[in-house]
């Protein structure tokens, strides 16, 4: 497959995101940094250890893997719902030699990227700010989890920018779905906490799969091979059902 | 040589709701083609199928010899579009979002920076080149997206009523664009404008509920509604009614009628004038002129005066 296009329009997503850098890292900074000085420092007092690290440290690995996921799915989602339904740049891309799967692959490189780079941004910040430390192999390991998970939430970004119209039911998923599932997948406290009969449900989503495997790899420094492997099928899955959703969408 | 267009049985269907019916169009290299339609006529369907943007349900189209079906990104390599909507990126400069269009079209840089420099200089936004489109007037915007449908040198050129929404000035301007560029690739222009296609056009097809229900030039479109015959306005001093009368009785006076002091008078042929002058001698006349139809009138009388959805 050509992927010329692709590259072209993850240039301009790119440039354009380059262009707004310090104002979107400063709005997307804000959440996780506000969540962590509220929890991580003013609960640590009461909530002392969880799975034997502090509170502190036990929830960083999930704030900054929350960051690059909600970034990957909001900068696809609402990427492409305003290319394709305010702007018709979606049009204009489609009236030139590329194909359709180009121009959806280059809008899944694009969520990614932004949830990559506004990921590492507040976990520079986390760094700089707090005690929160971690040898650099533990990073490699964390980064197989982060990659694929802001890969996978971007391509389900895209796919719900191409199925919904209204800018309201966007809204609507992100919290009655999204959030959801990211806050219940062990960001927050241990998957212990949940009843005996809920946990293997729990553990086999996706987001859980992704914030334990990842918490594991970077505080724990081991590499949760199960978990990996979850998250980075379930990557390539989001990935073929975006681009075929997508190619059926606009032959409709 | 293959037409730059050729749709043979084209038909689209949306559900139960019928867009294109039986299509037959025929349009010929380096010509400028009108083609109009009330809202709703399938007009926007045509050139979305044509474009590749669409598929049809049944039927053929083909694009400069390629079938729209199979070889879409063939022609979307020799095709530029000026859709509608402006669809400018406004997050990237005017610059921007013509180097954007030149990558997607795999031009290479040294190739696309210096045509982007000769276009920008001769559609006079070469001083706004690093504004952003939003900044841009309306005139502007639209000399922005033919910039950049033209940027890749195509063979064809769509424009999807390119003038709606102008001012006379930037509307005159956009037109002679046009004209310039016509001759070197084929134009296919869809308009509300009647006035714009009149001037613009070498042919014209007019279509109505998917269906293509006249075609021809404008002096063709013209004469099929007139019957071929000729129409004069007649304007006396006074008595115009009575001078009517005595020219309903001729027998190549086809049609007459009264409005004030003129009388609008359709002979059967030409020649006939000589003998209506002839009737009228020593009546007040004061000015006789040949009534042109327009091609409001011609396109009201096959599409109906009725206002759509």
């Amino acid at each position: 497959m050509r992927l010329r296009g692709s590259f072209a329009i993850w240039r301009r997503d790119m440039l354009v995101l380059r262009r707004n850098l310090p104002s979107e890292l400063v709005a997307v900074a804000a959440y996780p940094l506000t969540i962590y000085l509220a929890f991580g420092i003013g609960m640590k007092g009461y909530i002392g250890l969880v799975e034997g690290v502090p509170y502190g440290l036990f929830i960083a690995p999930g704030l900054i893997s929350m960051t690059a996921v909600t970034a990957a799915y909001s900068e696809s989602v609402w990427s492409l719902w305003f290319h394709r339904r305010v702007q018709f740049t979606i049009d204009s891309y489609r009236v030139t030699p590329i194909s359709v799967s180009e121009i959806v692959i280059g809008k899944i490189l694009s969520g990614f990227s932004h949830g990559l780079v506004k990921g590492l941004a507040v976990g520079l910040v986390i760094f700089a700010i707090t005690p929160f430390r971690f040898p650099l192999e533990h990073l490699m390991a964390y980064l197989a989890f982060l990659i694929p998970g802001s890969a996978f939430f971007s391509c389900a970004g895209i796919i719900c920018g191409t199925v919904m119209d209204k800018p309201e039911t966007i809204g609507r998923v992100e919290a009655v779905f999204i959030m959801p599932l990211i806050f219940m997948s062990g960001l927050f406290f241990p998957l212990s906490s949940y009843p005996p009969a809920l946990v293997p449900w729990v553990r086999a989503l996706p987001t859980t799969a992704l914030f334990e495997g990842a918490r594991q790899a970077l505080v724990g420094g081991v590499f949760p091979l199960v978990f990996a492997l979850q998250v980075a099928v379930t990557a390539l899955c989001t990935f073929v059902a975006a681009v075929w959703i997508f190619r059926r969408k606009m032959a409709e | 040589m293959p037409s730059a267009i050729l749709t043979r049985s084209l038909t689209k269907q949306y559900g139960p709701l019928t867009a294109l019916t039986d299509f037959h169009l025929e349009v010929d290299q380096g010509s400028i083609f009108g083609l109009l339609g009330p809202n709703g006529a399938g007009k926007t369907t045509l050139i979305r199928i044509l474009t590749t943007l669409m598929r049809q349900s049944s039927g053929d189209a083909f694009v400069e010899g390629l079938d729209t079906r199979t070889q879409g990104r063939e022609i979307r390599r020799l095709i530029g579009v000026v859709p509608q909507e402006n669809s400018l990126d406004r997050y990237l400069t005017a610059r921007e979002n013509l180097e954007l269009h030149a990558r997607l079209h795999g031009m290479e840089a040294r190739h696309y920076r210096q045509r982007i420099d000769e276009l920008l200089e001769l559609m006079g936004l070469a001083g706004r080149q690093k504004d952003f489109p939003d900044t841009f007037s309306g005139g502007m915007q639209r000399r922005l997206v033919v910039t950049r449908a033209l940027l890749h040198e195509p063979r064809l050129l769509f424009l999807d009523e390119p003038t709606t929404g102008l001012d006379p000035q930037s509307r005159r301007a956009v037109w002679d664009y046009i004209r310039s560029v016509a001759g070197s690739m084929t134009i296919f222009l869809t308009t509300h404008y009647l006035e714009e296609a009149e001037q613009l056009c070498d042919r014209i097809a007019i279509m109505d509920h998917g269906r293509l229900i006249a075609l021809g030039s404008t002096q063709e479109l013209k004469e099929r509604l007139t019957g071929g015959g000729n129409v004069y306005q007649i304007e006396f001093d006074e008595g115009a009614e009575r001078y009517a009368a005595v020219l309903r009785e001729m027998v190549c006076v086809r049609e007459i009628e009264v409005s004030g002091r003129t009388v609008c008078v359709a002979l059967e042929e030409w020649e006939c004038l000589s003998e209506v002058i002839a009737a009228l001698n020593g009546a007040p006349v004061r000015r006789i002129s040949l009534r042109e139809r327009t091609l409001e009138e011609v396109f009201i009388s096959l599409t109906g005066a009725g206002v759509r959805e």
